[in-house]
């Protein structure tokens, strides 16, 4: 799920090198955390959310079959 | 307008299929150039099949409509671009827009026999623009949407209101 993430998140940005995800776990679930350069936050999240509501969507379905569920969130420099 | 980037969106496509382990096939059905574009008739259709096909229509197509919003973000395709990438899987996108286009009738005829507005549940864009184009010839009528983001929304209203006796009379006999 970190390689689907990390593969598709740096399709989607300008700054590909600096994609990062890290995965870890959260309860019964797998969190992987996307870290992206500052300029590229915008595009991750997308108009009213719709791009990491996307990534998610994608996200839930590619981990059907697994045992965990998988949560992503994208974290902003600063917090990190 | 620059050519879609077919590699750019193979690469997405196999991306997408191989770390997501989904069990699906695609195939591009291009149109000619020079022809009018609309969600129905798109410079280039994804149409996707196979065994995970039933998981990509789930709950109201939302994987399809997922794959195909990043397809357009990756391609930087911005929102008065997007009918010219269209991901389809087993003709759903072309039913729903003939089931709307039936909504759309129906909805405007009624509008037409009581004098009264008639509201849609929210839909994307793209989806009111289906219903704004069915009824644009319509006489009588017109079409407008409400609400902001998510609940954004059509609406018919009749050009000349019911009468408040006419209104009455409609309201007995509904």
């Amino acid at each position: 799920m970190q390689d689907l993430i990390t593969a598709l998140a740096r399709l989607l940005v300008s700054e590909p090198d600096a994609v990062r995800v890290t995965a870890s776990e959260l309860g019964r679930d797998t969190l992987l955390e996307l870290t992206v350069a500052p300029e590229d936050v915008g595009r991750i999240i997308g108009r009213q959310g719709r791009t990491i509501r996307s990534l998610r969507t994608v996200l839930a379905a590619a981990s059907r079959d697994s045992e965990r569920g998988c949560q992503l969130e994208v974290l902003d420099r600063d917090e990190s | 307008m620059k050519p879609l980037d077919e590699a750019l969106l193979r690469q997405f496509l196999d991306t997408l299929l191989r770390e997501g382990h989904f069990r699906l096939t695609y195939r591009f059905l291009a149109r000619p150039a020079g022809e009018a574009r609309d969600f129905e008739n798109p410079e280039l259709l994804v149409d996707f099949d196979g065994e995970d096909a039933p998981l990509l229509l789930a709950n109201g197509g939302e994987l399809l409509r997922a794959t195909e919003h990043l397809a357009h973000e990756i391609l930087r395709l911005g929102s008065d671009e997007h009918e010219r990438l269209v991901f389809d899987c087993h003709n759903r996108r072309m039913l729903r827009v003939d089931e709307l286009r039936t909504a759309a009738e129906l909805a405007a005829q009624r509008v037409l026999k009581t004098g009264l507005p008639y509201a849609f549940g929210p839909m994307s864009s793209r989806e009111r623009r289906v219903i704004h184009m069915a009824l644009r010839g319509t006489q009588g009528i017109q079409t407008g949407s409400q609400g902001v983001g998510p609940q954004r929304h059509v609406v018919i209203e009749p050009l000349q209101p019911a009468r408040p006796a006419a209104r009455r009379r409609e309201i007995r006999r509904l």
